[in-house]
């Protein structure tokens, strides 16, 4: 609940002036359609009064008063509905920025996973409700409660109490299920759909071993046994909206009953007249619809709040981790400090029984070229991560150009050290798009040069489009390797101290590989290179190899 | 109604024309479904007829109140029995009809959810059965498709079988049901609704045409923009490694705006449909009210048939006038679950296609039948005689003969594309020869290769390994039953080389892996999928498709001594051209691509 509300909050500072105008505006509608029943009956009763007794009544006023109500319900709905959606697609396109700023202020733990992204987008597409079904609606009805009780009170004591106490049903109602929002069903569900959608993934993905391993059909009752659990829980929930449906209709009608013999008594008593009578009763039949509203933003209550509170740890949790501070000697005496510096680094993944690497030292110098050398697993990679300050370590140091590597300015540590990693990733956008994030005021000459150095120039001209292909689904399919070239391309545009390429000729024929290689060897100038790698190819141009796996510790 | 008849005939003709060929995977209402959705909507609309009632009570009992306020009688017996009586008696009459009615709607909401719920599981069922069926070796929907059709698409089936079936029936009854009520009080009256009645459809759809093929665009953008934020923050890692983090984020915030000012000038069309139903059913509330009270002031005679309207009459009319356009405001509004519904129908019919014809070209269910046939407790020996194997049309094997002795360890390799997997996936079952005999232990493949798949090591050329984490992948090929001591897990990890990488993860077996865990590399995965087969210490062949593809040395040599370790006792099959592999004792047999498969028998 609390996170509701902060999202509340969140959306009426994003444009505090569009968050009152979506409510005023959406009274009128409701407004209007009240007033509507109540002044039809007071008319057509003070008409019949009028006609059996021959007494005048202005009739073109009430008549004129019906239709202006039906002009302004009906120009009141479009201008509330134009208003609320306008401000919640501001809201969130302001949410969307905002949690994507704080996914990238945060460090680069495995939380970002697909599955919590999905999960992610799903929710914020989820919070749209808050304002248009909850927000709105409370205040409508809050407003013409309180213009209610106002008239209620001037009509008599009896009927404000009659009034005052169906309200405070209403009221009761809506608090329950406030408090009863069951936020474990909503997760429950969320769940359940989730462990089907991977399931049901794998069971297309992985039909060889699953056919082997578990049995294909032991695959798809367990897909069941999700769509079961999702059924379970979400039961609950449809069958709390059915209640609430079924609750708010009845106290709309035990009102209707109950002010239809007070107004006949007050007619008795003579402390009302008949026409007011029945634009009473007629009054309280329209207010089920101005409750109504309110019922489908309660029944989707938990799934709301859900939302909210994941969006909200999202924006939180990944504010940013300050690195450890770790203890650095001074940037080493002399003209020309090695470019990259490792002393006694040692890292592990947290909750490791193993470290990954055990006090590692290396250092490379200015122009020179580095190859790290080992079996798959044995570290290689994690060099990469630490020197690109993706990964923190556990103990020693990292010098970069002489300074300490955890307090450079981002900008300044993007600017010296090009990484080219095993995994590059590339966006489902342009090719020119993909490049332009390395250097984005590349001229297209530029990055032709960098697809030629890459080897991939001709690919790109075989396709029509050229440099504005879109990769991906239904466009530019990549095989694995030309996604790599393309990666390097990108790393190609930039112009740091250090270049760290990671299994760079990967994918590459052996005619391809050594022709990139040279072309790279001549294009870096006097850049230093770590080279990470297990082919000889890219380790005999290296001045000098670190072996990793002569470590005893690794 | 109709249309939903129409659906029925349809898929009755279809049913008699298939009756075995086809279950429904579309998620569409059996007839028996389609019937009860219909008594449900019934309920509902008797729920709604009963207001009818209601209102007449109300409308009797308030009814005395204008000629009470002219007669000027004082309170007294008489005024109890004019006013009082009837009030109370339609006070208790309204709140005993209520009580009726909210049962009334609560079965028919419960009915109708129930069966929706149904229909979505049922479809799902279907598809995953049907996809269960399939042999793995036959071409099946990508596995973000497949997904997202099980989850979503289905999904969108239940709230249009929810709520539209309800609201279609309530539709095509209540309202008629009240303009014949109110016709019979006064029929200008029943005249002014049904003139702003059917008019409310006709705009409705005009303005609705216009705004749906844009809207459907606008979906379909909002969707590129989820997509796009995912994209970013997945490459977020690139982005950082190029210092592009503030520039991409100003980027996604301008295509935010685009986005917000393109949607609402769809939306402002779109909402012009909804304030058109609005528009009309105030004014035909208006104009009853305004005709009822000119009736009764005498400035209007016309409208009854013969007596003029009653004070009665014209509040009954009143009454019963926003009634008559409730149904068509729900109907619009789950309209929108109609098209979202019959989208997904679409969709699903076309994924059912796909499936179909998987199952269609290689059936698992064909080596199903004799479940009951055990396992081996010796090696078995594998003969293919003379076996011939068209699949898509292109011929595989044509007489190919080859012959693994019991324990013996032989090398298939060949050019690729000769069919050296296609000759691991016959043993498996996954294919079934059109001629000439495929033995394993002396029997043929479709009764041994579904007990035969629940006992071999088989490590496949991309092994999966799946959600879950280390130990429960490792446990998949075992009886589900088995306990297994964490000796037994470490024992085949190190068979596989990979005993140290499990321990380097963050925690341990316990590490979650697959798609929201710990990405593993190639390598990694293929040592893993190697233990994970090495959990069935009892089988008695092993089958291996490629297992250095792709490899460092040093991680090919790890897998090729956890294989050497793994053939003692064993009859093996391994398809490799990596010269490391063929370097394990065993007999080579090299395949020729694509007619005729010669038997060398090279000693390697």
């Amino acid at each position: 609940m609390r996170h509701v509300l902060r999202i509340m909050r969140d959306q009426y500072r994003t444009a505090p002036g569009l968050f009152w105008l979506g409510v005023l505006v959406a009274i009128l509608p409701a407004a209007a359609g009240i007033l509507l029943l109540g002044v039809a009956g007071w008319f057509i009763t003070a008409a019949a009064i009028a006609g059996l007794s021959g007494v005048f009544l202005n009739i073109f006023v009430p008549s004129a008063i019906i239709r202006a109500l039906a002009i302004i319900r009906t120009a009141g709905r479009y201008g509330e509905r134009v208003i609320t959606h306008d401000a919640t697609f501001r809201f969130l396109a302001d949410l969307r920025n905002r949690v994507f700023s704080a996914y990238s202020d945060g460090g680069t733990s495995g939380q970002r996973s697909g599955l919590l992204l999905n999960r992610l987008t799903q929710d914020i597409d989820a919070l749209d409700q808050i304002y248009l079904r909850l927000v709105v609606p409370a205040g409508v009805i809050l407003v013409c409660s309180f213009a209610l009780v106002l008239f209620w009170a001037s009509v008599s004591r009896d009927i404000l109490l009659l009034g005052l106490f169906f309200l405070g049903a209403w009221g009761a109602l809506t608090l329950r299920s406030f408090k009863r929002a069951d936020v474990k069903a909503a997760r429950r569900a969320d769940a359940a759909r989730e462990a089907m959608r991977l399931r049901a993934a794998d069971m297309a993905s992985g039909r060889r071993d699953l056919a082997i391993y578990g049995g294909l059909e032991n695959a798809a009752l367990n897909v069941l046994e999700a769509d079961r659990r999702f059924a379970d829980a979400e039961e609950t929930g449809e069958r709390r909206t059915n209640q609430l449906l079924k609750q708010s209709s009845f106290i709309g009608q035990v009102f209707l009953a109950s002010i239809l013999v007070m107004c006949v008594l007050g007619v008795m008593t003579q402390s009302l007249s008949p026409a007011l009578a029945i634009g009473l009763v007629l009054l309280v039949l329209a207010l089920p619809e101005l409750f109504g509203q309110m019922l489908p933003g309660l029944s989707r209550l938990p799934r709301m709040t859900l939302a909210a509170a994941r969006v909200k740890t999202a924006q939180s949790k990944n504010v940013c981790i300050a690195p450890d501070t770790i203890e650095a000697g001074p940037g080493l005496a002399g003209d020309k400090p090695p470019v990259l510096q490792f002393r006694d680094v040692t890292f592990r993944y947290p909750g490791a029984a193993r470290t990954v690497l055990d006090t590692l030292s290396f250092e490379v110098a200015p122009g020179e070229v580095v190859g790290v050398a080992g079996r798959s697993g044995c570290g290689k990679s994690t060099i990469a991560s630490l020197a690109s300050r993706l990964v923190v370590p556990e103990a020693g140091a990292i010098l970069v150009n002489g300074f300490n590597l955890q307090k450079i300015d981002e900008p300044d540590l993007r600017r010296q050290i090009t990484v080219l990693g095993q995994k590059p990733y590339l966006f489902n956008d342009t090719i020119e798009a993909n490049l332009r994030i390395a250097k984005k005021d590349a001229t297209d000459d530029m990055l032709w040069q960098a697809l030629e150095h890459a080897a991939l120039r001709d690919r790109v001209l075989e396709n029509a489009s050229g440099l504005q292909t879109v990769l991906g689904e239904g466009g530019l399919g990549l095989s694995g390797g030309e996604r790599r070239r393309l990666a390097l391309a990108r790393a190609l545009l930039t112009r740091p101290s250090l270049f760290i390429l990671d299994e760079m000729t990967e994918g590459l024929d052996d005619v391809i590989a050594a022709d990139v290689l040279q072309r790279f060897l001549e294009f870096k100038g006097s850049a230093a290179v770590l080279m990470i790698a297990h082919k000889r190819r890219e380790l005999d141009v290296a001045d000098r190899i670190i072996r990793l796996d002569q470590s005893p510790h690794a | 109604m109709r249309e939903k008849n129409k659906k029925n005939g349809d898929t009755k003709d279809a049913e008699r024309q298939s009756l075995d060929t086809s279950v429904d995977m579309a998620g569409r209402a059996s007839p028996a479904e389609a019937a009860s959705l219909r008594n449900a909507g019934l309920l509902f609309v008797v729920a709604d007829l009963l207001w009818i009632l209601q209102a007449a009570l109300i409308a009797y009992a308030l009814g005395f109140l204008p000629g009470f306020a002219t007669a000027q009688e004082t309170i007294g017996e008489y005024a109890r029995q004019v006013l009082l009586y009837p009030a109370l008696l339609a006070a208790v009459g309204v709140i005993l009809i209520a009580a009726i009615r909210s049962v009334l709607q609560a079965r028919a909401l419960n009915a109708s959810r129930r069966i929706a719920r149904g229909i979505e599981t049922r479809t799902r069922e279907n598809l995953l059965m049907s996809a269960a069926k399939g042999s793995p070796a036959a071409p099946f929907p990508s596995a973000g498709a497949f997904a997202s059709h099980v989850t979503e698409q289905v999904e969108l089936l239940g709230p249009y079988y929810r709520s539209f079936g309800l609201q279609s029936v309530r539709l095509r009854i209540v309202p008629i049901a009240i303009v014949l009520v109110t016709a019979w009080v006064s029929w200008l009256a029943a005249l002014i609704l049904l003139v702003a009645g059917p008019v409310i459809p006709l705009f409705m759809a005009l303005i609705g045409m216009r705004a749906k093929s844009a809207s459907a665009d606008q979906q379909e953008e909002l969707t590129r923009l989820s997509g796009a934020l995912l994209d970013r923050i997945r490459g977020l890692e690139t982005l950082r490694l190029f210092g592009a983090v503030q520039r991409t984020a100003t980027d996604m915030a301008r295509a935010g705006d685009r986005f917000r000012e393109s949607t609402m000038k769809v939306l402002r069309i779109a909402f012009l449909s909804s304030t058109v139903l609005e528009l009309f059913s105030a004014l035909g509330i208006a104009f009853c009210a305004v005709y009822v009270g000119f009736s009764l002031l005498g400035d209007i005679t016309i409208g009854t048939w013969g007596a003029p309207l009653s004070f009665t009459g014209g509040l009954f009319v009143l009454l019963l006038a926003p009634e008559f356009f409730a149904p068509l405001r729900a109907y619009a509004g789950a309209y929108h679950d109609r098209a979202a519904g019959i989208a997904a129908q679409e969709k699903l019919a076309l994924i059912a296609g796909e499936i179909s014809r998987s199952v269609n070209s290689g059936d698992l269910a064909a080596s199903e039948r004799s479940k009951s046939a055990t396992g081996f407790t010796t090696p078995p020996e594998i003969s293919f005689s003379d076996v011939g194997l068209r699949l898509g049309g292109r011929q595989v094997f044509l007489g190919l003969n080859l012959v693994v002795d019991p324990g013996e360890t032989v090398f298939l390799s060949g050019p690729s594309g000769c069919g050296k997997t296609t000759v691991l996936d016959c043993i498996l079952g996954f294919h079934a020869p059109q001629s000439g005999s495929v033995l394993v232990g002396g029997q043929p493949i479709c009764d041994t290769a579904a007990a035969l798949r629940e006992n071999v090591m088989w490590l496949g050329q991309e092994p999966r390994l799946f959600h879950g984490t280390v130990r429960h992948n490792l446990l998949k090929g075992l009886p589900p039953t088995t306990t297994v001591s964490d000796d037994a897990f470490w024992q085949s990890l190190q068979i596989a080389g990979a005993a140290d990488l499990v321990r380097r993860l963050p925690r341990g077996l316990s590490t979650q892996i697959g798609e929201d865990g710990f990405g593993l590399s190639v390598g990694e995965i293929r040592r893993l999928a190697l233990a994970r087969a090495a959990m069935r210490r009892d089988a008695k062949l092993l089958l291996a498709d490629e297992p250095t593809a792709s490899l460092d040395a040093e991680t090919a040599a790890d897998v090729i001594r956890g294989l050497e370790q793994l053939a003692t006792g064993r009859t093996v099959l391994i398809a490799t051209h990596d010269a490391e592999v063929l370097q394990m004792s065993g007999r080579r047999f090299v395949m020729t691509r694509p007619e005729r498969a010669l038997t060398e028998g090279l000693p390697a």
